[in-house]
């Protein structure tokens, strides 16, 4: 089971399904959602360098177009992995299937991609099938389609 | 995992029992049975099997309010396209109104023009009827005063002659009264013709 769970997404309607998808499955003991980027932009500039593993999500599920933030969902793996040092089990959650948005989030550091749609459930319960191999960072990439 | 006391324990059963009130959501996750506590095992079983009805139900729910609204914003998306389409339509139709109305006027004017042009070539052709038949008037009164005169002078040479010569000029005295008088009236009645028919195509102008 993930420890804490964080998804930004513009949706607000989605956080609810996320949530309940969630805890029907038992993935999580904490769940967190964001509705913008920048939001989550300024909670991983406050938790690093101080003290990056007290606050920090285990794990963090970014929708690819979050309207009205300043930064996309790559952009925004693209700061944790790289601005926010690392750490964090991270991927996009979006209904867009575009190859060359899927083959940039894995440029970026990306470690999944889950394809946004109205059954969600069997995607995650496989996404939480390969989460230990995401946690030990040895796994490849992956789109769940 | 959080291990409950005995008071807690029994507070938690004792609400369930009697006001119907189970712990829910992401605590319940945390919450272990003591060792051996069937009862609150079964309470703990009982509390997530409730949790997981209401989150699948809300699932549903949010699923369904999710999809009208997907719904609802292609029908909004598909609103729009036509309403533009509509506009466009307007527009177009409006531009054609206006280019009817211009072309209206245009034919107009040209109607107008033509109008007047054909006023313009009745009139010359009135005129060059007019014209036509006065000359044609002209010669047939050139012509009947040339035969009338060339009658009169006969006709006086031949009386005269007929008198120089001591003739007998009776019948020729009466003819040429006769002959005088046909020719006067003759050439009245000429000059009377003309002036009617120089009346009457002013008057028909």
């Amino acid at each position: 089971m993930i420890n804490t769970l964080m998804l930004i997404d513009d949706e607000n309607l989605f956080h609810l399904v996320f949530e309940d998808a969630c805890s029907i499955l038992d993935m999580a003991l904490s769940f967190e959602a964001l509705d913008s980027s920048d939001e989550a932009d300024a909670k991983f500039k406050a938790w690093f360098p101080d003290d990056p593993n007290k606050e920090r999500p285990e794990c963090v599920f970014v929708d690819l177009n979050i309207i009205g933030s300043s930064y996309d969902g790559i952009e925004m793996i693209r700061k944790i992995n790289y601005e926010y040092g690392d750490g964090v089990v991270i991927g996009i959650i979006s209904s867009s299937e575009d190859e060359e948005e899927i083959e940039k989030a894995k440029k970026v550091g990306a470690q999944f991609w889950i394809i946004k749609s109205d059954d969600i459930e069997p995607r995650l319960e496989e996404f939480m099938e390969d989460y230990d191999v995401y946690k030990s960072k040895s796994a490849p990439f992956k789109v769940y389609r | 995992m959080v291990e409950i006391t005995e008071h807690t324990r029994n507070v938690l059963l004792e609400v369930a029992k009697k006001k119907k009130i189970y712990v829910e959501g992401n605590f319940l996750k945390i919450l272990k049975a003591p060792k051996g506590d069937k009862e609150f095992e079964d309470y703990l079983a009982l509390c997530k099997e409730k949790d997981i009805t209401t989150r699948k139900k809300r699932l549903t729910v949010t699923k369904q309010v999710q999809l009208q609204n997907k719904e609802l914003e292609a029908a909004a998306k598909e609103n729009n396209r036509i309403n533009k389409q509509l506009s466009k339509a307007l527009d177009e139709a409006s531009k054609s109104a206006e280019e009817a109305i211009l072309a209206e006027k245009e034919a107009q004017k040209l109607r107008a023009e033509a109008e007047k042009l054909r006023d313009a070539a009745v009139e010359d052709l009135d005129t060059l009827q007019k014209r036509t038949q006065f000359e044609l008037i002209g010669l047939i009164v050139k012509t009947a005063l040339w035969i009338i005169g060339g009658v009169g002078i006969l006709t006086s040479c031949l009386y005269l002659y007929v008198l120089s010569q001591g003739i007998d000029a009776k019948i020729i005295e009466s003819t040429w009264s006769n002959l005088f008088g046909i020719l006067l009236t003759n050439s009245f009645s000429i000059i009377g013709t003309i002036m009617g028919v120089k009346y009457a195509t002013e008057k028909n102008k």
